[in-house]
């Protein structure tokens, strides 16, 4: 028995159902004790550090810490005998991922991976009233001055942000929103800055324009800048007198590194880099007067070879050498510029470089990875507002002597914009809010995971938006089509979903893969209560058993009224867990090259997430007895039970074979077609005599 | 053995008029005739070897009268008596005549309508009935072999329309005006008596010499010249007891000829054989089947090739080479023209030289270590239907192993790991590989067609190649010439069967040499 998890079992049947032998009912046969222990020990630390609400939900959940669990967690409790010897950073990562798509969990993992100590998801990540005093300082005016100054048409027409408009948003601090104080930015966090997303998503040109400022442009900077950078450049930055861009792209080179052609070679005087290539689609290319460039250069690696590695310059566009093409003509976000940029030969000093020489790449993903969380809360304000709009007109027009808004089909609609931005909004601010916490957790998959569910949902609602209105959204002289263009490019940029998809799905899978690599060798070194335990929770497996992870219940986090979803959510947990083992099993390392299972994990993952967030979320508004919050447990069970539903199939296919679950036949079918580089059914019409 | 008992028969019994035709149909039957065409040898024809029956005139003359009142019920478009013409009277003559006069200024009739000589053969005149199908659709076909045999299969023939060397390319002989005007010519023989089967047999076989051999409008023209009704069967009986058998099987023969080189009969062959040889004769039931089959295998060649065979020369290459390399990205360049266009020799002749080269093989090329050796191979024969060309191939060798797959860079891509670090391994009871013997090939940098296999003409290739590709200009080239070795011409010939056989179904191209005047190929001078 024990030979069979030893390696991929070609047949991989056993994958299907194999399970977790770490199972939430803390008193289950087979948890070793060590596991248990530790799992209490993490929930006790999690308890710290919180405020008196959270250390009351805390309490109550203090020993649902224990049972509840994910796969991850638990494994790490069992089978990782070396404490805190784990490598740093990535795997970090990766579990605290997997542990927050498996919902609770992180705690445990706390002080053994030698990092701060992390919160969880439950209870839903809350500020301080100071805090929100604060932020809704800046709320009314921001939003009083898009509402008053902002003309979003003619911008979109001219394809140009007025001065004016410019100077106000400069005005009010929006282009160092993240800024710290000291450098005379507003300082502001990763929740507060989610929250003026809200309102500057209002205009799409403009939200772009200042996230490629600030969301990339200078967080390069922010991020891994020198004190003197930081306090020659952030200044002049956050007042909005210099502008800044982030280039990265070149026409052969968009998320592969190897293909980047700019070069920066280093002077003779060794005090310069001559820089010389173009980037394209530069987002304020125009404007910008500072650009944090990646470029080729040489460097000497510890063998002594020279190697072609990327750096991160700071170039001014005073350097000389610098200059831009004519804005290009987009489809939507019209009014931000984006244009090419060429640099010949322009000399940038040696301390300009970002980080170190050759470390250029990991400044580039920090950036990239850091940028996304805020799309969730800018893709929800966008749709509340369309939800404004477009209810308006559905409770005022009459068909057939009804409104509109008395046809279910209408009403339907409707439901779904609310659900979609009350869950990307859930997951916008927990994200943010775990950002927040001290120690800079890394959250990019987290961050990953917004983006792509917050832009697919958004371009959604807005075309069912566009739907209710009918020919009326068609027209441009109403703003929905405007909508409609602007959110095409949330599913674009920042890494297109596809790649964030594959970036989601394969964090998680290194996460996993580590976890039962370490089980494996536990077994192959003989140590039979791993091998026992495993052999016991696929025989309960197999028997069916009940998934408790430990949400619901007398100790757990969520609130009763959320018992359906929660359970459907531990169960998705649970079998995903599995899914994701028989995965493993299939196909190893190998797994990078299915692209088609990797998407539908990761969309499993980004829907456990969503779950989790929205559960979270509504658990505490029924707790705190926030207004409406009826309505919001509404939402979550709406959503929550389609999500289930929709997890449900992707695992079943999951677990089917390529030619079963039509992945043979789709790749097939997509060769025939690029062979020919054509459609190539013939015509309805055609003959052959 | 006389039958002719058989006329005491009651005639109801037989299904009255069809009496006299079955009794003679029945007398046709054994090889009474001469086998004057003996040289048909190996069409496996079920009926023995083709013969030109003499009492085939006397059918149709026998049945002339009602011939002609078949002919007029047998609502054939042409009123103009063409399908009569099998009678040879003297009013054929007397039509004949006419006709000639009149064919002088403007065509009249219909068959001179569409057969009226210009590139658009087959359907301009006619568009309704005749679908201009067979200049796109057969590409499974391949030419068959050559029809010497029938060439001179009856010395009588005035004009063989090979005389002329018709099939010399660019000859206004060639094509559809050729292939009428030789109906006329061969129309004209013998004047005064049938003799239909023979003319057809002989203009079939003159189809690809004419290069008509891929048009349903020239079979039907020649079907156009078998006489309706007398061939048609009366009564069930004698349509059991394999009526006209000769007039059947050159019925046949026509259509197997269409079979071969794939062209689809269209509705108007189809009534034409009707009015011929009857509803559920044997060449109609072959017609039917052959309209439901051959629409179905039209476009079963996933790679089809112009219908028209191609000669030797530059399209040919380039053809070649469009097909071999299958990379739409890549391109096929003529580097030296056959005739220079400036300079000295402006007029003068040289080995054409054209190349092909797809972006990813010039990538591959640039990687190449140019301290190892890049090897230009051939020449391999590739047959575009019977046209042979040779190529050459720029390769280098395999790649050792260590460099094949260089490890993947960690700080490649931007958004998501490229691999995975998982140590889980396969146990020996994991073995999902086939028992493959794999050849290891290197990779093939550029592809070339020239005229001429010499070395010389080679590194005129090479050295075009550098301008692209300079690092043929560090590493060694190295020529590997099987010089005249793989020209499977040379080696012995698979004996090919007679006329009537389909050639090979296609496997094998046929022989070029033997195609009367044409120049086998113009490489190698």
């Amino acid at each position: 028995m024990a030979a069979v998890p030893l390696s991929r079992a070609s047949d991989g049947r056993q994958g299907g159902r194999a399970t977790e032998p770490s199972k939430g009912t803390g008193g289950t046969a087979g948890v070793p004790s060590r596991a248990r222990d530790r799992r209490h020990g993490g929930g006790a630390e999690s308890s710290e550090g919180q405020t008196a609400w959270q250390e009351r939900r805390a309490e109550r959940g203090n020993g649902t810490a224990a049972s509840r669990s994910h796969e991850g967690e638990q494994h790490h409790g069992r089978t990782e005998p070396q404490g805190g010897g784990g490598p740093a950073a990535a795997p970090s990562r990766a579990s605290r991922h997997w542990g927050r798509a498996g919902v609770p969990g992180p705690t445990a993992r706390g002080g053994r991976w030698g990092l701060p100590l992390k919160e969880e998801v439950f209870p839903y990540p809350e500020i301080s009233n100071e805090e929100l005093a604060e932020i809704n300082e800046f709320v009314g005016p921001v939003e009083k001055f898009f509402n008053e100054e902002v003309d979003s048409k003619k911008i979109d027409q001219d394809a140009k942000i007025p001065p004016e408009t410019l100077q106000g948003l400069k005005d009010l601090g929006l282009f160092g929103m993240q800024i710290p104080e000291e450098y005379g930015g507003l300082g502001l966090s990763n929740t507060m800055y989610a929250r003026l997303g809200e309102i500057t998503s209002l205009d799409g040109s403009i939200a772009v324009t200042l996230a490629a400022h600030q969301a990339i442009g200078l967080k390069g900077i922010l991020i891994a800048g020198t004190e003197e950078q930081k306090a020659k450049y952030l200044p002049r930055l956050a007042s909005g007198e210099h502008i800044a861009a982030f280039c990265l792209t070149e026409p052969g080179s968009g998320s592969d590194a190897a293909s980047i052609q700019t070069r920066a070679t280093l002077s003779e005087d060794g005090k310069h880099f001559l820089l010389n290539g173009s980037k394209v689609w530069i987002s304020n290319g125009g404007l910008a007067s500072i650009f944090t460039v990646f470029a080729r250069t040489e460097v000497v690696d510890k063998d002594g070879q020279v190697k072609d590695k990327i750096t991160a310059f700071i170039v001014e566009r005073d350097f000389g050498g610098v200059t831009h093409g004519k804005p290009e003509d987009k489809l939507g976000i019209r009014g931000s510029n984006t244009c090419e940029v060429h640099f010949e030969n322009t000399k940038v000093p040696i301390e300009n470089v970002i980080g170190e020489v050759g470390g250029g790449f990991k400044v580039a993903m920090n950036i990239l990875n850091s940028g996304r969380f805020s799309m969730g809360s800018a893709s929800a304000g966008m749709i509340k507002k369309l939800i404004e709009l477009t209810s308006e007109y559905a409770c005022t027009r009459k068909q057939f002597n009804k409104k509109l808004s008395q046809f279910g089909l209408i009403q339907e609609k409707f439901c779904l914009m609310a659900v979609k931005a009350y869950v990307m909004e859930s997951m916008a601010y927990l994200t943010a809010g775990m950002m927040d916490r001290p120690g800079f957790p890394d959250c990019s998959v987290e961050a990953a995971m917004v983006k792509v569910f917050s832009s697919e949902g958004a371009w959604a609602c807005v075309s069912e938006a566009l739907q209710i209105l009918g020919g009326l959204g068609y027209m441009k002289d109403y703003p929905y089509e405007r909508y409609l263009r602007d959110t095409r490019i949330l599913l674009i940029f920042e890494g297109t979903n596809e790649i964030l998809r594959m970036y989601i799905a394969l964090t998680g899978m290194q996460h996993a893969g580590k976890i039962l690599t370490e089980k494996i060798k536990a077994i192959k070194k003989g140590n039979m209560g791993v091998a026992l335990g495993e052999f016991l929770t696929r025989l309960q497996d197999t028997l069916g058993r009940k998934v408790d992870l430990g949400l619901i219940g007398d100790r757990g986090v969520v609130h009763p009224s959320l018992q359906e979803s929660a359970k459907k959510l531990e169960e998705n947990v649970y079998y995903f867990g599995s899914t994701v083992r028989g995965l493993l099993s299939r196909f190893g390392k190998t797994i990078v090259e299915e692209q088609l299972v990797l998407k539908r994990v990761a969309d499993v993952v980004i829907n456990l997430y969503a779950m989790t967030a929205a559960i979270s979320r509504a658990s505490r508004s029924i707790s705190i007895g926030l207004r409406n919050h009826d309505h919001e447990v509404l939402l979550t069970n709406i959503f929550c039970t389609e999500a289930y539903f929709k997890n449900n199939y992707a695992m079943a296919q999951l677990e089917k074979y390529a030619d079963e679950n039509l992945d043979d036949s789709i790749k097939k079918a997509a060769k025939q077609i690029l062979e020919k580089r054509a459609y190539i059914c013939s015509h309805p019409l055609d003959k052959t005599f | 053995m006389r039958l002719s008992w058989v006329r005491a028969l009651p005639r109801g019994l037989w299904g009255s008029p069809g009496v006299p035709e079955l009794c003679r149909s029945l007398c046709q039957r054994p090889a009474r005739a001469p086998t004057e065409r003996g040289d048909t040898a190996g069409t496996p024809k079920p009926r023995g070897p083709q013969r030109r029956h003499p009492t085939e005139g006397d059918t149709a003359r026998g049945d002339t009268p009602r011939g002609d009142g078949d002919t007029a019920r047998g609502d054939t478009p042409r009123g103009d008596g063409d399908t009569a013409r099998g009678a040879a009277s003297a009013w054929h003559r007397h039509f004949q005549e006419i006709r000639d006069k009149e064919r002088g200024p403007e065509p009249r009739d219909h068959r001179r309508g569409h057969l009226g000589g210009d590139t658009s053969w087959g359907g301009t005149s006619r568009g309704d009935t005749f679908r201009d199908d067979t200049f796109k659709g057969d590409t499974s076909s391949s030419p068959p072999p050559h029809h010497r045999s029938h060439q001179h299969h009856d010395d009588s023939h005035q004009q063989d329309p090979r005389d002329g060397d018709p099939s010399e390319p660019g000859s206004p002989r060639r094509g559809p005006a050729a292939f009428e005007a030789a109906l006329r010519a061969m129309e004209r023989w013998p004047p005064g008596r049938g003799g239909r089967l023979a003319l057809v047999e002989a203009a079939l076989a003159a189809m690809e010499a004419l290069g008509v051999e891929r048009s349903v409008a020239a079979y039907n023209a020649l079907l156009r010249l078998l006489p309706r009704g007398p061939w048609v069967p009366r009564g069930p009986v004698q349509r059991l007891l394999f009526p006209f058998p000769r007039q059947q099987e050159c019925g046949l023969q026509l259509l197997e000829q269409m079979e071969r080189y794939g062209v689809i009969p269209d509705a108007e062959t189809r009534f034409l054989l009707l009015g011929v040889f009857g509803p559920r004769s044997r060449p109609l039931r072959k017609v039917q089947r052959m309209m439901f089959w051959l629409p179905r295998f039209r476009h079963l060649d996933p790679h089809p090739l112009p219908p028209q065979p191609t000669r030797p020369g530059l399209a040919a290459a380039r053809l070649g080479l469009h097909r071999m390399a299958g990379d739409p990205g890549a391109t096929v360049t003529v580097i030296q023209p056959p005739v220079p266009d400036t300079g000295d020799d402006e007029g003068s002749v040289q080995p054409y030289i054209v190349s092909s080269q797809s972006p990813e093989q010039r990538e591959l090329l640039a990687q190449h270590d140019p301290a190892r050796a890049v090897f230009v191979e051939g020449p391999f024969p590739l047959w575009l239907r019977g046209t042979l060309l040779k190529y050459f191939v720029l390769r280098g060798d395999p790649l050792p192993p260590h460099l094949r797959d260089p490890p993947p860079d960690p700080e490649r891509s931007f958004y998501f790991p490229l691999e995975l670090q998982l140590e889980l391994e396969r146990g020996p009871w994991d073995d999902e590989e086939f028992d493959v013997d794999e050849v290891e090939e290197g990779p093939v940098f550029a592809l070339c067609v020239p005229g001429a296999g010499d070395r010389r003409t080679l590194a005129r290739w090479i050295s075009a190649l550098q301008e692209q590709n300079p690092i043929l200009g560090r590493a060694p080239v190295v020529f590997r010439l099987n010089e005249g070795g793989a020209d499977p011409r040379e080696g012995p010939q698979t004996p090919r069967l007679g006329t009537g056989t389909p050639p090979g179904a296609g496997l094998e191209p046929p022989e070029e040499g033997e195609r009367g005047g044409e120049p086998r190929k113009n490489n190698g001078e």
